[in-house]
């Protein structure tokens, strides 16, 4: 199941630039646009060939649940990332967009005489038409403004779900059936791997868009505003127009994946409307990394494998999801992304073989304390919430009694060990990373 | 007589009671150099930001041209040919040197908000940015972000912005606020290069810039302008020189 994770990685390092544009690379892209395909060819090599990795449907369910994260968070980036503006309400355009293609659905004459392929292209314009409503006087202003009005409007749509029944459902949410659109070369739809496929070129086709975008002098504007938006002005550029443009395309694309998500689950509720999944996808983004492009695909990744493995182990999945998002916030501003690319002026030197050493030094028992660390949350959280009598518990595929000491002190004495070579070895760590980041000398 | 480039009449700001500009009528000729100096807290800046329309006047009209600019907002008068920098320096940190010139670019070349041109796949706007860091003179700091050059640099990037979209009326606000002896020279000499031909109007505070740049000095004092005219007129206007010029000699010494 980690696969994905280092495939996408290792499919994108050179995409460092789109929101923090170098154009050393990008003239190298004029030159050589292999270098510039390549990221797109393998990624969609791996789309192709991971059904044949992963072949049960619930894996299937897991990626695609992946895929509309990854289109979501693109799209939300679109915002947070390349416009500077800070949405606590975006989960209205996916769910509006979802509930259009829902809706659609349950036209049967109408439905019927669609391929189900472009049924997300319906959800995208809903999402772009609310995005252009709420746009219209949201975008005024970036910053606080901005994030209340997103976060008011966010609510206002989420509280009329229970309101406006005729559209959204009422509390039952609206149902509908994929399969009967017009059949696509023969493909109904019926197998989970078939919508995999479906998704999987829709993840392509969006992403490649969004990236697209950014290259686009609306897009490259969206970051001088980000930077500066007053500068931006005496440029002859109108920040809010350059900020409702951005919000409108980001709306496009977070309608395209409510509209996937509709064809995946065949069903949408307010769950899909309420500030808990705006504030997901926002983690989503800020976890993989703001600052470049690709940052929020592997936010997307990493944590819908947390959301979908995780939870199937411990029923504190969130406690752990959480615990990363703060330490990516604290220690790691950039995201994961951010970590990565930190790493590209290391390989440049060719120093990136004297960084093993102290990573193994520092890293491992790190994770091994970190690991003690969870061992102790979960047997506290058995020993408080477990029923009276169920003494027994199994962590990491060790059962013990969680009434007894001998369990607590070795766990305890795991997390302190490890915690504390990381913290002995961390200034060596520190110390090569610096030599590391130094031309020339050493070696 | 021609139109003069720009023209100010009877313009006035009041923040509450406090008057900073107290009617000015001004009128600035095509491809004329021209400084206003004072005091500090004459309302240099205000005026400026006045005329760029970062705050509404309380009265008086500001004309680019011959056209009236009240109501517009800055950058549908930066469209009408207007271009500024700032007192303190105002750029886009993050973003690389090359990327800052080439945003100034985009309007001008007639880009506006399109998302069906890919910009680095343009010809024309490449050479145009790179046209301009030639000529001041960051061509070797093209791919660095401009929030890491030093303090001098970030003044001539903010010149090369300013100027980059072709604008005929350049406005700059102390280009050489803060700077060294040799920086200033290398600024002055940059700014009567690139502004070769157009309208100037600058703020400034060092005298040997003004001395050096300007066909026409305005001395503004509590939010009036006491004398306009050539620099010499303007040096020997004892009025000029009771109310500021012979205070700053004096401090000079």
């Amino acid at each position: 199941m980690i696969d994905p994770v280092t495939d996408v990685k290792g499919a994108r390092p050179d995409e460092q630039i789109t929101t923090n544009p170098a154009d050393a690379s990008q003239r190298m892209r004029m030159q050589t646009p292999m270098i510039a395909v390549a990221p797109w060819v393998i990624a969609i090599l791996v789309l192709l060939f991971l059904p044949l990795v992963f072949t049960n449907n619930s894996a299937l369910t897991i990626m695609n649940q992946m895929s509309i994260t990854i289109i979501f968070a693109l799209a939300y980036n679109m915002l947070l990332g390349q416009a500077g503006m800070l949405s606590f309400g975006h989960a209205v355009y996916a769910g509006v967009g979802g509930f259009a293609c829902m809706h659609i659905m349950n036209m049967t004459d109408f439905f019927a005489s669609i391929p189900l392929v472009i049924l997300p292209i319906f959800g995208g314009l809903f999402g772009m038409g609310l995005a252009m409503i709420v746009g219209s006087f949201s975008t005024r202003s970036a910053g606080t403004v901005f994030a209340m009005i997103s976060l008011g409007v966010g609510e206002l749509i989420a509280a009329s779900s229970v309101i406006i029944v005729a559209f959204f459902g009422g509390e039952e949410g609206v149902s509908g059936d994929r399969t009967y659109a017009q059949p696509f070369f023969g493909v109904e739809f019926l197998q989970q791997i078939e919508v995999y496929y479906l998704t999987a070129a829709w993840v392509i086709v969006s992403a490649l868009l969004m990236f697209l975008w950014s290259r686009t002098p609306v897009g490259r504007m969206a970051n001088a505003v980000r930077d500066n938006p007053e500068r931006a002005e005496f440029l002859g550029y109108s920040s809010r127009w350059v900020r409702f443009y951005s919000f409108v395309a980001s709306g496009f694309f977070a309608g395209i994946a409510g509209g996937l998500f509709a064809i995946n689950y065949e069903i949408l509720t307010e769950e899909n409307l309420n500030t808990t999944s705006s504030g997901v996808i926002l983690l989503v983004t800020f976890l993989g990394g703001v600052g470049f492009f690709f940052g929020p695909i592997i936010g997307a990744v990493v944590f819908t494998l947390v959301q979908t493995v995780l939870s199937l182990q411990t029923e504190l999945w969130a406690f752990y999801a959480g615990s990363l998002f703060l330490a990516t916030v604290m220690f790691f501003p950039g995201g994961l992304a951010g970590l990565l690319m930190m790493h590209v002026p290391v390989f440049k030197l060719g120093k990136a073989g004297h960084l093993v050493m102290p990573y193994i030094k520092t890293l491992i028992p790190a994770a091994i304390g970190v690991l003690g660390l969870a061992a102790l949350v979960e047997m506290t959280f058995h020993y408080r919430h477990a029923a009276t009598g169920d003494n027994e518990m199994t962590v990491f595929w060790t059962t013990f009694d969680s009434h007894t000491l001998l369990p607590w002190l070795i766990a305890g004495a795991i997390t302190i060990i490890g915690l504390g070579i990381a913290r002995a070895t961390a200034p060596d760590l520190k110390e090569a990373w610096n030599e590391a980041n130094t031309a020339g000398g050493g070696a | 007589m021609s139109v003069p480039a720009l023209e100010l009449n009877g313009l006035k700001k009041n923040f509450g009671k406090a008057e900073i500009i107290r009617g000015i009528d001004l009128s600035i000729g095509k491809a004329e150099r021209h400084a206003i100096i004072g005091p500090n807290g004459a309302g240099k800046s205000t005026l400026f930001n006045l005329i760029t329309a970062r705050f509404p006047p309380s009265a008086g009209t500001v004309k680019l041209h011959g056209e009236d600019l009240t109501g517009l907002q800055p950058f549908e008068i930066n469209r009408r040919g207007l271009s500024r920098s700032f007192q303190i320096t105002n750029i886009f940190p993050k973003m690389t040197v090359f990327e800052n010139v080439r945003c100034a670019l985009l309007w001008a070349q007639g880009y506006k908000y399109s998302f069906w041109n890919f910009v680095n796949r343009s010809r024309k706007l490449t050479e145009g940015t790179e046209a301009i860091l030639e000529q001041i003179n960051l061509a070797n700091r093209r791919d660095l972000p401009a929030g890491t050059l030093s303090y001098a640099e970030q003044r001539a990037l903010e010149i090369g912005i300013t100027i980059a979209g072709g604008a005929n009326v350049i406005m700059l606000d102390e280009p050489t606020a803060g700077m060294s002896h040799s920086e200033t020279d290398y600024i002055t000499d940059l700014i009567l290069k690139v502004t070769e031909g157009k309208t100037l109007i600058m703020v400034e505070h060092d005298m040997g810039v003004v001395f050096g740049l300007a066909d026409r000095i305005s001395v503004l004092v509590y939010g009036e302008i006491i004398a306009t005219g050539a620099p010499e007129a303007v040096r020997a206007d004892p009025k000029v020189q009771e109310a500021y010029l012979g205070a700053a000699l004096e401090a000079e010494h």
